[in-house]
């Protein structure tokens, strides 16, 4: 036996040291999120105030709803450029059914659960569109939702003047606005939205035929239709999934905002690939986990507002963000090759 | 535990890192003012930024400033994150008048007065203070200028309007003005282009071009921001109509705001009336207003510039009131 052949025989047998299985832990990104949160609190003491922490907790809900949809579409080895596009009209054909500024509804006990239903189909509908574009056309994702990107936005601005004469719709019954604003047993009801549904994706993902499904088309595709996935339909769902997933978030920024806007969510997209990316799920498919995506997101988050709260400007802000989504995507390099040697 | 040379390294630039975070703590004592734009797409918005970052620190504030980048849910992120830092009062320029509302409410709660630089919010039971120019006026003096000149050079004229986002109530104003001085001509001008723009300089350079292309005897325009005039303008020579004052093919041509691009145009003849927003105005009156706001005193809930409109006639009088013609000097 060679020299280098009994080192690499030595190494595989003794347990790597504490660093390297933190590297390859599952649980990295929520570990550098306590790092983190500890590095910058001398700079910012605020951090740890209710108020941020609880300021904390709000910003990433919504975002959170979205990065949940994108991670099913991830993990297909797909992407879904179109959900900031998805949010926008969803919020403003969900305010034009519900506004007291002449809703169709307005005014109606019919108002927020017409509008919800509105909201969470179109969402659903505008997902399932790509997804047929791209089962049915056999089109790339990347395409796909791009086209559907800057069409959904032009769409949403356009549809907007027919119910105002203002860039946005406004008068929101309180009953919805309350979803993205109010509280229940003293925790904010988009908490309790959220958490629901990401309980549902992680039981998709972690507990159905569909989940075993959506990881193998991610996989190999190939491989998966000679198997018998369905794959034509099992993407169609995903993308559904993803589109469902952004009307959720476009019902509590809208709340939130007491506003149904053509704009919102123009600027979301970094942020939600972003959060999926730090968060470990794989660009090529095959790999992720909803509680990955929210280390993921919760890690953005932690990083924006501390940021915002050094008064540091946008465009610094947006630099370092991009720089931690590469060396995120290098890391998530870096451990896959280390776990396909062995460590 | 054996200390590598590796490892004390690492902590020796660790602690040295550390070492220096404490002079980024805020010094105390000082009130500190949050300034929170939604872009710097404009000059208008750069030297506002800047004529409020001088009125502040010479009055002895400490500013934080963010940039919303036109995006209403970061917007309000940004209010809370300022919230919790515990600011003083916040200055704010919103994308949307409607979105900003629950924004105000924040502020509200947190008993930290709010004012809106240049652009109010919409109607509610919210409470804070804006400062404006008084848009519709400042429109109608300059569009009155326009016509005065039409009438005085004679024969038909067919009119484009730029129109800004009319989510901001500042566009809905300049528009209004427009009209309420075109529409008592109907003889004279007709209007035959409304060309949204929404801010948005490519969206403005495409409409004119079409405009242009499907009415190539637009003969009087109107932008509802200076910002435009660099697209205007390459519109108007791709398309032989950009002629000084005086040529028979000049274009009756005005603007809104009294940047230094409109000075420039201004000077060599090409524009005929722009209407001025007074910026170091409208910046002592916000700083004004939070000072007094955090004082507990009363404030009128607008706060208005009056504004003038520069003509070719009166340029030489009115010059050292526009903040474009200070901006256009201090270049050189």
């Amino acid at each position: 036996m060679s020299a280098s052949a009994v080192d690499r025989a030595t190494v595989g047998t003794r347990r790597p040291g504490l660093l390297t299985r933190l590297f390859v832990s599952e649980y990295l990104v929520l570990y550098l999120c306590a790092a983190y949160f500890l590095a910058i609190l001398p700079v910012v003491p605020q951090m740890a105030s209710f108020a941020v922490l609880q300021n904390v907790l709000a910003d990433m809900l919504p975002l959170l709803a979205v990065a949940i949809g994108q991670t099913f579409v991830l993990i297909i080895a797909g992407i879904d450029l179109s959900v900031g596009s998805i949010i926008a009209m969803v919020s403003v054909a969900g305010a034009s059914v519900m506004t007291g500024d002449g809703g169709y509804l307005g005014g109606s006990a019919l108002a927020v659960p017409g509008a919800l239903v509105v909201m969470l189909g179109l969402g659903a509908a505008l997902g399932a569109l790509n997804g047929l574009c791209v089962t049915r056309l056999s089109m790339p994702p990347f395409i796909v939702t791009l086209a559907g990107m800057m069409f959904w936005s032009g769409a949403a601005i356009w549809f907007t003047t027919f119910h105002t004469t203002t860039s946005s719709i406004a008068n929101l019954p309180r009953g919805f606005v309350v979803i993205g604003q109010g509280a229940a047993l003293g925790v904010a009801n988009s908490f309790w939205v959220v958490l629901a549904l990401g309980l549902a994706a992680h039981v998709i993902l972690a507990r159905t035929v569909l989940g075993r499904r959506l990881y193998a088309i991610g996989r190999n595709r190939r491989t998966a239709l000679v198997s018998g996935v369905p794959v034509g339909r099992a993407v169609v769902l995903a993308f559904a999934i993803s589109g469902l997933c952004a009307a959720v978030a476009s019902i509590l920024y809208t709340g939130r905002l007491e506003t149904g806007t053509p704009i919102l969510g123009d600027r979301i997209l970094l942020d939600v690939i972003g959060a999926v990316v730090i968060g470990g799920t794989s660009l090529f498919g095959g790999k992720g986990k909803i509680v990955w995506t929210v280390f993921g997101v919760l890690f953005l988050v932690l990083l924006d507002t501390s940021l915002k709260m050094l008064g540091m400007s946008l465009f610094f802000v947006l630099a370092i963000k991009g720089a931690v989504i590469l060396l995120a995507a290098v890391i998530d390099a870096l451990r896959t090759r280390m776990l396909a040697r062995g460590l | 535990m054996i200390v590598t040379r590796r490892s004390f390294t690492i902590g020796a630039l660790l602690a040295a890192g550390t070492a220096g975070w404490p002079v980024f703590v805020k010094a105390q004592g000082t009130k500190t003012i949050a300034v929170l734009f939604d872009g710097l797409y404009s000059p208008f918005w750069v030297s506002g930024l800047e004529a409020l970052r001088s009125d502040l620190q010479g009055r002895g504030f400490e500013m934080v400033e963010a940039i919303s980048d036109q995006d209403d849910n970061r917007q309000f992120e940004q209010v809370k994150a300022m919230l919790a830092r515990g600011v003083d009062g916040i200055i704010i320029v919103q994308t949307d008048s409607n979105a900003v509302i629950p924004a105000i409410r924040e502020a509200n709660r947190a008993n930290v007065p709010m004012v809106h630089f240049n652009r109010p919010p919409a109607e509610s039971d919210a409470t804070s203070v804006a400062v404006q120019a008084d848009n519709r006026r400042i429109t109608r003096e300059t569009v009155d200028y326009m016509v005065k000149v039409a009438q005085q050079t004679g024969g038909q004229y067919k009119a484009a309007i730029l129109i800004g986002d009319l989510g901001d109530p500042n566009a809905i104003g300049r528009r209004d003005g427009f009209f309420d001085v075109v529409d008592q001509h109907p003889d004279l001008i007709e209007v035959v282009a409304r060309i949204p723009t929404n801010w948005n300089a490519d969206q403005a350079f495409a409409g004119l071009t079409n405009a242009f292309q499907a009415n190539p005897d637009i003969n009087f325009l109107f932008t509802s921001s200076d910002f435009l005039f660099p697209q205007i303008t390459q519109v108007m020579r791709v398309a032989d109509k950009f002629y000084p004052v005086g040529d028979p093919n000049h274009v009756i041509f005005g603007g809104f705001d009294g940047d230094a691009t409109a000075y420039e145009l201004m000077k060599d003849k090409y524009l005929d009336a722009d209407g001025v927003q007074d910026l170091f105005y409208e910046a002592k009156l916000a700083v004004d207003a939070i000072v007094a706001m955090g004082e507990g005193e009363p404030v009128d809930k607008l706060l208005l510039d009056p504004g003038f409109a520069i003509t070719q006639e009166n340029m030489a009088e009115m010059q050292e009131r526009m903040w474009g013609y200070h901006v256009f000097q201090s270049k050189g």
